[in-house]
């Protein structure tokens, strides 16, 4: 059946379809319209769950992973400051090896505060050993959120999942999403049968238990790396059976005009979409582009990246955050995996752009690959990351920081 | 592709307005998106939306710079620097424009296609309030040329999901018929993008008095002239007043001053709540509407 819906509606349907059976919740913009649509569906009796909403987003998730542990099917969803408040339980849910689904939807941290999205707030979870799933439209999220479950409680992995997407410009953004039939989706994704965390009076269990054996404690935490390298090859068949079933594509990596590219944007989230259509403009310009698309960003899905950028002169990574005193960190990410193989892009560009959700334009996109180009023709000398900053921006942040000192008496 | 941009006040409903075009364009099979900005909420404060319909899957997202079609439902709006509502217009862009005035007076400033109506007097007379959700919305669906049935149907739909009885429901596919009925279908020029093309510049190290987010010029904010927000003027009528202080302390905005020991409203401050109107307990302010 297919609707009109937004980003955090597409989410809600997501956990509706999954059965989930505990949400731990506690409201945060721009996420708080999922738990609104949840909780209505519940009052209404259109939706079996239990719903709770936490003192706080700590509390939240850990609510979130000891009803896990009892064997529920949990789903919960936080964003930005609201994620690092809850930091510390990311790396033990992991370390619990339960099986939660979480939707963050991504915000630029404070300060200075803001609602619009940047992916800050999620790439800071990169090492706590959940998988991460990021989303560019609403009905990849219903989709990633029913892969998620699937891929987590599979016996080879029993981690939890992130799924991503965008503040406002998926959040709040209305399009049509193709919602399953729910007998579909019970033949997809049975119901969860834990068999190593669950609450059973039969069969006591203690559960979290302290480790301080060192020679234990990297065992333990080594296993959460070779779940995630699991989860590489589990991923790659869920997308097989999804696809066959609902006749969706969702791979790990996605391709945009690939085919006879040379130069490639690498993105990720709902600004690709910006990125598709300004490769659609520098084609008629012309110029052979294409765009790579990470959806799975942990476990990284090394290998299918090495295949998409096999031989291009150039890859331009935008990345939508900033680790300051480094740059991108999906710049870092790539050019780290891709440094040992042989066929990898003769250059390799970093930009900055997006943050706080400014606009990259068009303009902003061929600036990036015609530098790219420029580094691969010229052979001249790399600065990296550019920050994606126009003429128009530096004007506009002139006028306001001149209004906040009293310089322009206008009207602000 | 058709794009459309809806600028409003914040009570006005164009987030509303938007949905209700989208959700009759995918009604009529169409491919849709449509996407609200507001920032921190505040009664009267400039809102924008967007409705994209379109043939093919649509690949946007965000800000709709260069709108085919641009639903202005308060003319005072023209005058903020800030929302800019004809930022991005082009020649063969149509604009439509609430207002009491007429065409003329708007076509030398705004110099494109002008369409105005004052909606707001139907809105009073069919709804009671100066809500313009629906009447917009049906301008808009005949603008883009959407059939009415699917207009109807829309506005029953999203009604509903706010929670609507059916009387408001009943009054609203009245006011979105009597918008529809107003205008008639355009044609939509497909025009390239008009994306400005924009140059990259570098960012240098600023000292942290400007490259940090402190205020230094206080008590700034009488510079923002909330009195542009209003559809509404409330008036005190000082041979009813007997200076009990209500409105004073009620309103809040501060925009009445005390003087001379009655109340006297500020009207570049005043965005036309009406809370004064409400608090008075001697019923001695009246409301005119704006610009009569
Ligand atoms: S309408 Fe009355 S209460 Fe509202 S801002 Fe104006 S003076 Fe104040
Ligand atoms: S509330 Fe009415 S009576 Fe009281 S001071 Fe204001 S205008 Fe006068």
């Amino acid at each position: 059946m297919k609707k009109l819906m937004t980003g955090n509606e597409a989410a809600a349907w997501g956990a509706r379809l999954a059965e989930v059976d505990y949400i731990p919740n506690f409201p945060i913009t721009p996420q708080t319209e999922i738990i609104e649509t949840l909780s209505k569906w519940i009052r209404e009796g259109e939706m079996k769950a239990v719903f709770r909403t936490m003192d706080s987003e700590h509390s939240m998730l850990t609510a979130a992973g000891s009803a896990s542990a009892t064997g529920a099917r949990v789903f919960t969803a936080t964003s930005s400051q609201g994620l690092l408040y809850a930091f510390e339980m990311l790396y033990n849910l992991s370390g619990w090896r339960v099986p939660v689904v979480m939707v963050n939807v991504s915000r630029g941290l404070s300060a200075p505060i803001t609602l619009e999205p940047d992916h800050n707030d999620i790439l800071s979870a990169r090492d706590s050993g959940f998988l991460q799933i990021h989303c560019e439209t609403a009905q990849e999220i219903l989709d990633s959120i029913l892969v998620a479950y699937k891929i987590s409680e599979d016996k080879r992995v029993m981690l939890p999942t992130i799924v991503n997407f965008d503040g406002f410009y998926l959040s709040f953004t209305r399009e049509i999403v193709d919602v399953p039939k729910l007998e579909d989706v019970r033949k997809f994704l049975p119901e969860y049968k834990p068999t190593h965390t669950f609450f059973k009076a039969s069969k006591p269990l203690a559960q979290g238990t302290p480790v301080l054996n060192s020679s234990l404690y990297s065992y333990f935490r080594y296993q959460v790396h070779r779940a995630m390298e699991n989860a590489l090859d589990v991923y790659k068949e869920v997308k097989e059976e999804f696809n066959k079933k609902f006749g969706r594509p969702i791979d790990e990596v996605e391709t945009y005009m690939m085919d006879d590219a040379e130069y490639a944007l690498l993105m990720t989230n709902s600004f690709s979409t910006k990125g598709k259509k300004a490769v659609i403009k520098m084609r008629e310009k012309k110029i052979n582009v294409g765009l790579i698309k990470l959806r799975l960003f942990r476990p990284f899905p090394t290998k299918e990246l090495m295949k998409q950028t096999r031989g291009l002169k150039g890859l331009a990574i935008i990345d939508q955050n900033i680790s300051p005193g480094k740059g991108g960190v999906i710049y870092s990410e790539v050019s780290s995996e891709l440094y040992n193989y042989e066929e990898k892009p003769k250059v390799i560009t970093s930009f900055i752009g997006g943050l706080g959700g400014k606009n990259i334009s068009e303009t902003e996109f061929e600036f990036a690959i015609n530098y790219t180009r420029k580094v691969y023709e010229e052979r001249t000398t790399l600065r990296v990351p550019i920050l994606l900053f126009t003429e128009e921006d530096k004007k506009t942040s002139k006028t306001l920081i001149d209004i906040a000192h009293g310089g322009e008496k206008n009207e602000a | 592709m058709i794009k459309v941009r809806f600028h409003g006040r914040g009570g006005q409903g164009m987030k509303t307005s938007s949905r209700i075009l989208g959700t009759a364009a995918f009604l009529s099979g169409f491919f849709v998106q449509d996407f609200p900005i507001y920032g921190a909420e505040r009664r009267g404060a400039p809102v924008v939306a967007f409705t994209i319909i379109s043939k093919e899957p649509i690949l946007e997202r965000g800000y709709i710079f260069d709108p085919n079609i641009l639903l202005i439902s308060d003319e005072t709006l023209l005058l903020d620097k800030q929302t800019d509502p004809t930022k991005g217009m082009s020649k063969e862009s149509i604009v439509f424009i609430n207002s009491n005035k007429n065409e003329d007076y708007f076509k030398e400033k705004i110099g494109a296609k002008v369409i105005v109506e004052d909606l707001t007097k139907i809105a009073l007379e069919v709804l009671g309030r100066p809500i313009l959700s629906t009447l917009i919305a049906g301008v808009a669906a005949k603008l883009v040329g959407i059939e009415q049935k699917y207009l109807e149907e829309a506005v029953k739909e999203e009604l509903e999901q706010i929670g609507a009885n059916e009387e408001m429901i009943r009054k609203n596919i009245l006011a979105a018929t009597i918008g529809y009925n107003k205008v008639q279908e355009v044609k939509i020029e497909q025009t390239e993008s008009l994306e400005p093309e924009v140059k990259v510049v570098e960012v240098e190290y600023n000292d942290p008095e400007i490259s940090t987010p402190v205020i230094s010029f206080v008590a700034n904010s009488y510079l923002k002239k909330t009195g542009t927000w209003r559809v509404f003027k409330p008036i005190i009528k000082y041979q009813k007043c007997k200076s009990c202080r209500l409105c004073y302390v009620y309103c809040p905005e501060s925009a009445i001053k005390w003087e001379n020991n009655f109340p006297v409203i500020d009207y570049e401050n005043c965005k036309g709540c009406l809370i004064c109107v409400q608090e008075c307990p001697l019923k001695a302010i009246e409301i005119v509407r704006e610009g009569e």
